[in-house]
């Protein structure tokens, strides 16, 4: 790891409290309504600038992840407890990141059938029924490339009593990502145990 | 993969030349470069050390690899 990433790696960890006291500090009070002369005005400015500065610094340091190969070892190595001491442990960690590997892709395609499939369980009016049948099922498949494009529950127009309607995975693209993050920690520390026993 | 492969099994002798020389696997493992577990699972026969760890074994003990690794034969 290079001298500069050490630091900024440094700045950024103490950082985290120091945002959260300033956090506490800034919202201490009523700032808006305050002298702008005033200390509150000061330091609310001075919080702004210090969040943008730590936010800029915690993207360059995702990107460096991405671009460093040692930063990537040195930081992501000790938060997913990877520990390659001798070859045997070179070994484990080499059969549990592919089972982690393997099983991150089984979850992925799970998620993304999840994300794409949609189902409606309904009842619709008895004058609007279909052969003497109000109860419904309706079946879809559907694919965006963006999230802008709004989720269509099939046959929505028709005025009707859902019983169960799923169109598409109901976490957030954050929450998933982050579910995401710490199921392969887990898994692969999970995988590493077992294979030590 | 085939059907005919010969599993070889590795028997290690690896607790009793530590024993001859009063040494914890501790010890051992510090000798050779290796951790504590790595030692314990060569002796155990959970793990089978590579080309370079045997060599470095067998320097350290001042024998063959033979007289510290032999192989058992066994059908899969």
């Amino acid at each position: 790891m290079k001298r500069y990433d050490s630091v900024l790696l440094r700045v950024f960890l103490w950082g985290i409290p120091a945002i959260a006291i300033l956090a506490f500090l800034a919202g201490y009070g009523d700032w808006k309504s305050a002298d702008p002369a005033g200390w509150q005005h000061l330091l609310n400015k001075g919080f702004g600038i210090i969040l943008a500065l730590w936010m800029g610094l915690a993207l360059f340091l995702s990107l460096r992840l991405i671009l460093s190969e040692p930063l990537r070892d040195a930081v992501l190595a000790r938060l997913t407890f990877i520990r390659e001491r001798d070859e045997r442990e070179a070994i484990l960690t080499g059969r549990a990141t592919k089972a982690t590997f393997l099983m991150s892709l089984a979850v992925l395609i799970l998620l993304f059938g999840l994300s794409v499939i949609q189902v409606s369980v309904y009842r619709v009016p008895p004058d609007r029924a279909i052969h003497g049948k109000t109860g419904m099922v309706t079946l879809g498949v559907g694919f965006n490339l963006f999230d802008q494009a709004e989720r269509k529950i099939p046959g929505a127009v028709v005025p009707r009593r859902d019983i169960f309607s799923y169109a598409g995975f109901p976490f957030s693209s954050s929450a998933l990502i982050l579910i995401l993050i710490v199921g392969q920690i887990l898994f692969y520390n999970i995988s590493v145990r077992r294979l030590i026993r | 993969m085939s059907r005919c492969a010969m599993q070889l099994k590795i028997v290690s002798r690896l607790h009793i030349l530590r024993a001859e020389k009063r040494m914890t696997q501790e010890q051992l493992a510090r000798e050779i470069g290796v951790t504590r577990a790595t030692v314990a699972a060569i002796e155990r026969g959970d793990y089978n050390p590579s080309l370079e760890l045997a060599f470095r074994l067998a320097r350290f003990f001042g024998r063959n690899i033979e007289a510290i690794f032999s192989v058992e034969e066994g059908e899969r």
